[in-house]
């Protein structure tokens, strides 16, 4: 579930495929919302495991419902967690990152303690702990999973306030009399929005990544409302009968991936100085 | 270094500490009455006090927590509520199956994907460059679990080359053993090396860049003697770092391998101890792995001076 | 089909040990799908655990394979006239696996040993009084008798001894245990002995050479049990897809309990054998009836009306089962004419009777979970016939932990909920009702239908019985406090080199009598 920072030396190609992929995702997305062929929870006892056909474009499940539909609704279900959940780990762990940063002293030691604790645990165990406690649902797993992923947004940005702070343009600030909340919004912000954005669109990956695993262990989003991950999961024990059930969601995932990583490369190139050519 | 060790060791007990009552309170907030659990629809109000007093339930949660706690400190991790096992023997047992997994996957994946990041680097641009770069990112894009069960599917069921059910410890049976490990260690091989591929190709990139470098190559060094002898080690540091990263990631991630190749291994264990509500072998399984990532953070920091000089022993 | 070259020597050992083989002989796997819980009869035990251990124990009296008790190691048992007074009249010519012959010592000391409450048997407050019966006293008048008495007549007595999650009563030898009182393994009267295990992978049971087996054939538990094997070898693989996939391979010989999926992609296939048979494991969906909404019989009826109980359960069980809305097992022998008779599809009924209910589209939550595919099942099916007929249900999955405690606590509207198999239908009936101030579990909470219910758990005539149970029914379909849906099928998958195996009510896998053809 890790990926790095690498320069792609064609970044056209990076963005465009990265670009086309994600595009899609995003499209899939709001049609899932909005329409699909059949509804994604419709139960149709004659249709029951039909392989992908003009019926079913992609065939039905055991309970005879779409797997088109409910691969477009995942795909908002999917989408939807991974941006939120994104968002709320971004924002949090931006604030805290920045006041322990700039603030350092007893707050800092204090909050990297807990910090530390929290990294301790694996985010995918430390995510079906906290399931387990609140009880699977589309919030619960958001909590859950910005709670898992905040230490790193933490770490990172407190990394970079820490080296930004020793720079002339902070301390000019501070003498000219500005406070330190002004300080911090106006000069040391601004520029933790680079590694941000990177950091942003690894995760994203990695929630994505993170809600299918946990829906495949059996605490995600939980059914009927279909998700990527619980479709992988429920199609395991039919795999030999209709492989068609597995195929496409993991597909789907992989897709998914491949568009972020490649787009998440793209903008490292644009946005990453130390690569810079 | 040995002062280094310990100093690591004793800032590492306040947060093992945390962990530990941060699990406690965790676990007990689920819903979920793991007599209860174990009696299901034939459970009476009779039967089930006493189980709960048998598993040690009735106690206040203070206590218990004390409880537990003065025996970790004796190295008793208590009993499984499931299967009465002691936990600590348990939690060895199931690790020692998960790291031979993990341990043999890193290895192979470094070994496979330092050199081809290297040699991407070296050859930047080219052929070779973009067949890493982009197979590394398609690798890295897969899905473990999706992977792991096409694999089954293919060599375990219909090629019917490699075994499809449990573990044979290598301990034991080294050629049966080795039999088991072949697919999820495949799994995970090809999940990671993408991801150490690609970071081993950044730092040597950067390495690349350096003075030093072109004043090798300005001495009359071979192209072959400047990537091994120089660029190497301050290459792999990052790299380095990574592969403990992944480590201790692998520890929480393998719980989906383990599923889906349905290996008795760790994450497996915490998992199941989970749904089953066995409060002794969650605590355990927790407080171990976290005591693993700050043994494996040290490990990863002490190797540091073999690779980068500048850094102090 | 893998085949390995064998060095000469071993294969020429190989040959040898074939030849002397006669009939007996081999070994045969089956998969558990986890692990056991410990190897003593009757306590921290599960389902799995239970199925081994009744390999290696035997009690005095045992389920035959229609339900009713038989004896086992009883020779005869004869009931006083006020009933409270049974005497077990022991086999001869039986022994435990450590060759110390079956008296009436050892008898006695097993059941000492299972109602002291340090060893917490499971069923401990069937027999102490808290459940109304209780044992006042175990004498053994000689070597070969044993009597018991107890405080009140009871038609479950024998029944309960025989129960499987009470570890049969299985009669132990005192070497079981070790000198200082800690368990150390079965030592028991069974077709099996207890060879090893080795934990979270396997347990291994070896044939008893001398187990004295009754004449005639296997009748579930009772019955001629003798071992046809050499070793049968229970593998633990928990997961469904990978236990198919290694009966496919070779690697196992017996899937106890497949799944419907599995069992259509296997029932074309010519290496394997696919067995069933009817269980009394009930599947229901359960009504809270002191819910403001739900207290309604008229929602209820109109529930149970809008429901093709036939086509869920086709599609549920792929067409295993067939509907049944009595609580008494339609395996049992008190499943007659009148428990036929259930509900009926009739959504214009329906319709009406909401009407007749005032309800006005208010949602009603359906509980159901994911370790348990019937339930869930069910209740997806249910939940969208329940939309079609106007009724607004929800669906809501918790994990099972979860839900039980819901269960427990009587928190929720309605519920999909699968019942173990209970082979006397005053144990189905008593597992749902009962007092609910007391015991906020229960779904059906009539003082009528409960004096009904303590009767039959009283008298021991069939007829009488029988009355009892067709009442209990008539009053459950006219109050509908839960809608039973069916009883379960269980599906084996079996190599086709195994013979003799049978899958029976109990769901218990049985490998005596079962043989392996070369």
């Amino acid at each position: 579930m890790t990926t790095t920072a690498v320069p792609f030396r064609l970044p056209r190609a990076n963005a465009l495929v990265g670009g086309l992929l994600v595009g899609i995702l995003a499209l899939a997305a709001i049609v899932g919302l909005l329409w699909t062929p059949y509804d994604p929870l419709a139960i149709d006892f004659r249709a029951r495991l039909a392989p992908p056909g003009p019926a079913h474009w992609l065939g039905t499940d055991d309970f005879g419902r779409d797997v088109l539909s409910r691969l477009l609704a995942g795909a908002w279900t999917s989408a939807s967690i991974g941006v939120v959940t994104t968002a709320a780990a971004v924002a949090v762990g931006t604030l805290v990152g920045i006041l322990t940063g700039f603030l350092r002293g007893w707050v800092d030691r204090v909050v990297m303690a807990v910090n530390d604790t929290l990294l301790s645990f694996p985010g995918i165990l430390f995510a079906l702990g906290l399931l387990a406690v609140l009880g699977a649902n589309k919030w619960g797993i958001i909590l859950a999973l910005s709670l898992a992923y905040v230490p790193t947004v933490v770490r990172v940005v407190r990394a970079t306030v820490l080296s930004l702070r020793e720079r002339d343009f902070v301390a000019a600030s501070r003498i000219c009399g500005n406070s330190a909340l002004y300080t911090m919004a106006r000069h040391v912000a601004p520029n933790c929005i680079a590694p941000l954005i990177i950091l942003a669109t690894v995760m994203f990956g990695w929630i994505i990544l993170a809600e299918s695993a946990l829906s495949f262990l059996g605490l995600g989003v939980p059914p009927p409302a279909p998700t990527w991950g619980n479709m992988l999961a429920g199609s395991r024990p039919l795999i030999a009968q209709a492989p068609w059930l597995g195929i496409f969601p993991g597909l789907a995932i992989a897709l998914t991936l491949l568009g972020i990583n490649l787009l998440g490369d793209a903008l490292r190139d644009r946005l990453d100085p130390r690569m810079a050519r | 270094m040995l002062r280094f060790v310990l100093v690591r060791i004793a800032s590492a007990l306040p947060t093992l500490f945390l962990v530990s009552v941060t699990v406690f309170v965790l676990i007990r907030l689920m819903p979920g009455d793991p007599a209860l659990i174990m009696l299901g629809d034939l459970a009476d109000d009779r039967s089930l006090a006493d189980l709960r007093a048998a598993m040690g339930l009735d106690e206040p949660l203070p206590a218990q927590f004390l409880i537990w706690l003065g025996n970790v400190a004796e190295g008793d991790f208590g009993r499984s509520i499931s299967t009465n096992e002691p936990v600590f023997g348990l939690i060895l047992a199931r690790f020692a199956v998960s790291a031979t997994i993990v341990l043999a996957a890193v290895a192979l994946a470094a070994v496979v994907a330092v050199p081809a990041g290297m040699l991407a680097a070296w050859r930047q641009d080219g052929a070779l460059d973009f067949a890493v770069v982009g197979g590394a990112t398609l690798l890295l894009s897969v899905p473990s679990f999706w992977l792991g069960l096409l694999m089954l599917l293919l060599f375990g069921l219909k090629l019917g080359w490699l075994p499809v059910i449990g573990y044979v410890s290598p301990g034991q049976e080294l050629e049966r053993g080795l039999l088991y490990l072949v697919m999820p260690v495949a799994t995970l091989v090809l999940t990671e090396v993408g991801v150490i591929a690609r970071m081993a190709r950044a730092s040597t990139l950067e390495v690349l860049r350096l003075d030093y470098i072109t004043h090798a190559r300005a001495k009359g060094l071979s192209e072959g003697a400047v990537l091994w002898r120089h660029a190497f080690r301050n290459a792999f540091a990052p790299t380095w770092t990574l592969i403990g990263v992944i480590l201790g990631n692998l520890l929480g991630g393998i719980a989906v391998v383990e599923t889906v190749f349905t290996i008795p291994g760790l994450g497996r264990l915490l998992v199941d101890a989970i749904y089953a509500r066995d409060y002794p072998v969650i605590q355990g399984c927790l407080l171990f792995i976290a005591a693993l990532y700050v043994v494996i953070n040290l490990v990863v920091d002490l190797c540091y001076p073999l690779f980068d000089p500048t850094v102090a022993a | 089909m893998r085949t390995r070259a064998l060095p000469a020597a071993a294969f020429a050992a190989a040959c040898l040990a074939a030849a002397t083989a006669a009939a007996a002989g081999g070994t045969v796997r089956v998969q558990l799908n986890a692990d056991i819980r410990s190897t003593t009869p009757g306590t921290n035990r599960d389902f799995n655990t239970d199925a081994v251990v009744m390999h290696v124990v035997e009690g005095l009296v045992a389920y035959r394979e229609d339900g009713s008790v038989g004896p086992l190691l009883a020779e005869t048992v004869a009931l006083s006239e006020d009933g409270t007074t049974y005497m077990f009249k022991l086999r001869d010519g039986v022994s435990f696996h450590n060759g110390a012959p079956l008296t009436a010592k050892e008898v006695v000391w097993s059941l000492n040993r299972y109602l002291d409450p340090a060893t917490e048997w499971r069923c401990r407050s069937d027999f102490d009084g808290s459940n109304g019966t209780k044992i006042e006293a175990i004498e053994a008048p000689d070597d070969a008798t044993v009597m018991i008495r107890i405080n009140q007549p009871s038609a479950l007595f024998l029944g309960s001894l025989a129960r499987i999650d009470c570890g049969m009563t299985g009669i132990l030898h005192p070497d079981s245990v070790k000198a200082d009182g800690t368990w150390d393994k079965p030592i028991g009267t069974g077709p099996f002995t207890f060879e090893g295990r080795t934990p979270g992978q396997s347990v291994t049971l070896k044939a008893f050479p001398t187990y004295a087996a009754l004449p005639g054939e296997r009748d579930g538990y009772t019955g001629n049990k003798t071992p046809l094997v050499d070793t049968v070898e229970f593998l633990v693989v928990p997961d469904d897809s990978a236990a198919k996939a290694a009966l496919l391979a070779g690697n196992v010989d017996v899937l106890p309990d497949i799944s419907n999926a599995a069992q259509k992609e296997l029932s074309g296939n010519g290496a394997l054998q696919v067995l069933t048979s009817p269980t009394m494991g009930t599947n229901v969906l359960l009504f809270q009836t002191t819910d403001p909404l739900l207290g309604n019989v008229k929602l209820r009826q109109a529930i149970a009306a809008a429901l093709d109980i036939p086509q869920i359960v086709a599609a549920v069980t792929d067409g295993n089962a067939a509907a049944n809305n009595s609580l008494v097992p339609s395996a049992s022998p008190y499943y007659g004419d009148v428990e036929k008779q259930g509900f009926a599809y009739d959504p214009v009924k329906a319709k009406a009777l909401l009407a007749e209910a005032g309800y006005n589209g208010e949602e009603i939550v359906l509980i159901t979970n994911q370790r348990y595919t019937s339930s869930y099942d069910t209740a997806v099916f249910a939940q969208a016939m329940l939309q079609a007929a106007g009724i607004n249900a929800r669906l809501e999955v918790l994990e099972w932990g979860t839900q039980l405690d819901a269960y427990t606590a009587g928190k929720y509207q309605m519920m999909a909920f699968p019942y173990s198999a209970r082979l006397d239908p005053a144990l189905s009936f008593d597992a749902v009702m009962g007092d609910k101030a007391k015991q906020p579990r229960k779904a059906w909470d009539n003082p009528a239908a409960q004096k009904l219910l303590d009767e039959a758990k009283r008298v021991s005539d069939p007829a009488r019985r029988q009355k009892i149970f067709d009442e209990l029914h008539r009053m459950a379909i006219a109050e509908v406090p839960l809608i039973m849906l069916y009883n379960g099928t269980e599906v084996a998958a079996v190599a086709k080199a195994v013979e003799g195996y049978k899958p029976w009510p109990a769901s218990m896998p049985r490998l005596f009598g079962v043989a392996v053809a070369d």
